[in-house]
């Protein structure tokens, strides 16, 4: 009886430790919880949002959607915001002074910058293990497929402190968007060369297309805010060899920063000398990218350089107004007799971090998963939570968006086979969430026509068509600095950038002698520039 | 002896004006916790500041690194340029507009009419700066911008009024007077309708002009609030404006339009270098100290005014 006893309860002791054993090595990577666990967070948020989600959903909150249900029904976890702000300027500057006075939210999406100071005043917490054990296969897959640059530049001394919101870097490079209507009223061809860009753009702004007698139209739109994915200067500079704002390599094989280069100057020089032509908007420096967009909308302008989603934003509008107006982006031009490359960064914008003391830090993880799965995974449902037929956007209800960097390319090759042999089988996930979308357009009906600009991305001369041809062509520069921010960049390299842009602005603007462009350098140098410089190169090295 | 006859005295005194002492009391302390505990910050200024580090963290002690930074930085000496170039003429300009114009309100006789264009004068100082920006760069604007269609009727301009480093300051003092000049415009005319009346008739009597009543009666009897708004405007002497600079600025125009305090949030709220921030900050409250000690020695010396 006793021996009984003594077996029995051995067994028993066996069996809660072996369940306790498989509990703790296999952690589960979609396990719901028993108890309803919330994670507070903080974001912004932007029009689109409102226009695409909360205006058709009155009833809907930012803690209260699709995405919140869904984490509530598979994980148990209930996502909670310790403040919502509206636009990414006011964000940084709110996560700036809440980093200040050290009172951070749970979870929250950091920037390199704001994540090495966190990190260092020992703030958040290492994620390596929980991140190994409760991502999924296909989860780690995807973050992986940019390289381990997300990954190294949220590392600090060995270890993890951030999960990086993984993106394309593709997408950044700049395209050429040109309306097309203009061009076969004026008979001009699409343009090849800078020469021609200027030329074109000289001929739309001396066109009186609206016939309304004053001469209103401008030939390249650009906005205050330079470097932006619509109306940027990027596509612009890159056909002068220069790279604003990443790092690429010298003839020796050593970075510099590419604002620094000299074809930055004949490029200012150029763009100077356009708006003395009256080619580009005299009071660009006073509009934001919504105002421009205005003029854009109501056909003052015929071409600007931005991203492939430009099409839908602010573009559809311009064809909504006026249903004569084509646009198509095609590949940015060369000024030099080199050819072009556009440059691309490290997609990933933001990181989420997770504070010292909480309980359940595993949960992010498990948000990833969750998140990927649903969009991109073997069984997603991407028509319902990314990209559904009638808005835009939802996605970004998620505090997390981990996006699976290849999945505009891959829905592209998988429409542009599907032109091919007509096999719509093969079309899944996204990619057939928008074949419904072109096929919407097609139809020629009202409600399609509002699907004009997925057409102009995805279309057979659409912009990822030209994306794909720059990654066939090698016609792409990378930012060859992707590690964590600097010692000296930390702290330096934000005012740098304003020294920059209010050097640029007036150089165009003819407030300033283009050979302002050298003191800049010199400048740039002095105040940290040439520490920064070789701080990355150190890095550099460390990586060749 | 004395000493011992005086004390309770003193201490009757203070009896008596005990509950005096208990109603400034939280405004003392009100003071003390938003004005005095942040000096304390100060300190930052001599630091790498790293903000998730704290106040009270392990900051890196720099010295006067933050100083020479910024007196290597290109926009920071432009800045203080700016910011003693428009504060000095608003300060004139707020002063000789509105008692002119309060003068003269005070001579029409028609009441209605003096009512009317008082209200009309102080509307715009009730508009925020954010909405008059919005209201200025369109009607500002070079290309579709009213003034400049008006202008170019004479065949002058396009003047781009917020975009060139040639008209940047005169439209920021211009417009900041206009939209002021009004409110101020009240206070001087308080103080005018209570001088009394008695020396006017006198002065009429006497065989004094309008203008000559003006001049020698209406003026010296407004010294006292000249000279009080006067000392009271050059503490301001560093504050250009930070609400009226912020909304109407741009990149092109930071040579002549940047003041220090826009100057301040762009390096530490945007470029969160709060150590050059704090230490520009900290400059900016060492030379208002002095102008202000200044101006309070020149009223009193030359109007024999004291607030203390």
């Amino acid at each position: 009886m006793k021996k009984v006893s003594v077996i029995l309860t051995l067994l028993l002791a066996i069996s809660m430790i072996s369940a306790l054993c498989l509990a703790e090595s296999k952690p589960d990577p979609f396990g719901k919880y028993d108890e309803p666990v919330t994670v507070h967070f903080v974001r912004s948020t932007d029009d689109t949002l409102d226009a695409n989600y909360f205006s058709q959903h009155p009833d809907k909150t930012m803690t209260d959607n699709l995405w919140c249900d869904l984490y509530r029904d598979k994980l148990n976890v209930i996502v909670d915001y310790d403040w919502i702000v509206k636009g990414g300027d006011e964000y940084d500057q709110k996560l700036n002074i809440a980093l200040g006075v050290g009172d951070i939210p749970e979870f929250v999406n950091v920037n390199t910058l704001q994540l090495k100071q966190l990190a260092e005043a020992d703030l958040i917490m290492p994620l390596e293990e929980i991140y190994d054990s409760y991502a999924s296969d296909f989860t780690k897959k995807i973050m992986l497929e940019t390289g381990t640059s997300p990954f190294d530049a949220a590392t600090i001394n060995g270890h993890l402190y951030g999960l990086p919101n993984v993106d394309s870097t593709l997408m950044i490079a700049d395209l050429l968007w040109v309306r097309t209507d203009w061009l076969e009223k004026l008979n001009l061809p699409i343009p090849t060369t800078m020469d021609e860009v200027i030329a074109t753009a000289e001929a739309f702004a001396k066109a009186d297309f609206d016939g309304n007698g004053v001469d209103d139209t401008i030939g390249v739109a650009i906005a205050k805010d330079l470097w932006g994915q619509l109306f940027s200067l990027r596509g612009f500079f890159n056909g002068f060899d220069s790279y604003p704002g990443i790092w690429v390599e010298d003839e020796n094989g050593n970075l510099v920063y590419g604002s620094t280069l000299p074809g930055t100057k004949d490029a200012l020089k150029t763009l100077h000398e356009m708006y003395e032509k009256g080619l580009i908007d005299p009071e660009f420096g006073v509009k934001d990218g919504g105002k421009v967009a205005e003029a854009t909308t109501a056909g003052k302008c015929g071409m600007f350089f931005g991203a492939q989603w430009n099409s839908i934003y602010p573009l559809q509008s311009c064809v909504n107004l006026d249903k004569n107006a084509q646009w198509r982006a095609v590949s940015i031009v060369s000024a030099t007799d080199k050819p072009v490359k556009a440059q691309t960064d490290v997609g990933t914008l933001s990181w989420t971090v997770v504070r010292k003391d909480v309980a359940h830090p595993e949960a992010v993880v498990k948000m990833f998963n969750v998140f990927i799965d649903k969009n991109w995974g073997p069984e997603n449902e991407n028509g319902i939570y990314y990209a559904p037929l009638d808005s835009e956007s939802i996605w970004k209800l998620s505090p997390v968006v981990p996006t699976n960097p290849n999945k505009n390319n891959d829905a592209f090759m998988a429409l542009e086979q599907y032109r091919k042999d007509g096999d719509e089988s093969k079309v899944t996930g996204e990619a057939y969430s928008i074949l419904q979308k072109l096929k919407a357009y097609e139809s020629g009906s009202e409600d399609g026509f509002a699907l004009w600009g997925w057409e102009r991305i995805y279309g057979a001369d659409g912009a990822y068509g030209v994306l794909i041809d720059y990654q066939n062509k090698g016609m792409l520069q990378d930012n060859l600095f992707v590690g964590a921010p600097t010692e000296t960049m930390t702290s330096r390299m934000s005012t740098l950038e304003d020294l920059q842009d209010e050097v640029f602005t007036k150089i165009i603007l003819g407030e300033a002698d283009v050979d302002a462009f050298d003191k800049f350098v010199s400048d740039f140098n002095a105040l940290g520039g040439k520490e920064i410089t070789e701080e990355v190169n150190e890095w550099y090295a460390s990586v060749k | 002896m004395q000493r011992t006859h005086l004390r309770p005295a003193r201490l009757k005194a203070f009896r008596k004006e005990l509950p005096f002492h208990l109603m400034l009391l939280p405004a003392v302390i009100l003071v003390f916790i938003y004005m005095y505990v942040p000096l304390g910050g100060l300190i930052i200024a001599f630091q790498k500041f790293i903000p998730a580090k704290g106040l009270f963290g392990e900051q890196k002690w720099v010295g006067l690194d933050n100083f020479i930074y910024l007196y290597r930085l290109p926009g920071a000496i432009s800045a203080l340029r700016n910011t003693v170039i428009i504060a000095f003429y608003k300060i004139i300009l707020h002063l000789i507009i509105p008692i002119t114009v309060s003068i003269l309100l005070s001579e029409i006789k028609s009441d209605p009419f003096r009512r009317t264009a008082q209200t009309l004068i102080y509307l715009p100082h009730f508009l925020s700066w954010i909405i008059m920006g919005g209201i200025l760069i369109d009607i500002l604007s070079p290309t579709d911008g009213i003034v400049n269609r008006f202008l170019g009727l004479f065949g002058v301009g396009p003047y781009f009024f917020l975009g060139s480093n040639d008209t940047f300051r005169f439209t920021i003092i211009f417009t900041d007077v206009w939209k002021e000049f009004g409110f101020n415009t009240i206070v001087y005319l308080a103080a005018i309708t209570n001088i009394d009346p008695n020396q006017y008739e006198a002065a009429t009597i006497d065989g004094a002009n309008r203008f000559q009543r003006m001049i020698y009666v209406t003026l010296p009897n407004m010294r006292m609030i000249i000279v009080l708004m006067m000392v009271l405007s050059l503490g301001n002497v560093l504050n250009a404006g930070f609400d009226q600079v912020f909304n109407l600025y741009s990149k092109q125009v930071y040579e002549t339009g940047d003041i220090l305090d826009t100057f301040i949030y762009r390096i530490g709220l945007i470029d969160a270098q709060f150590g050059v921030a704090t230490a520009m900050g900290m400059f900016k409250s060492v030379v208002s100290t002095l102008f202000i000690s200044i101006s309070y020695y020149c009223a009193y010396r030359f109007a024999d005014y004291r607030i203390f």
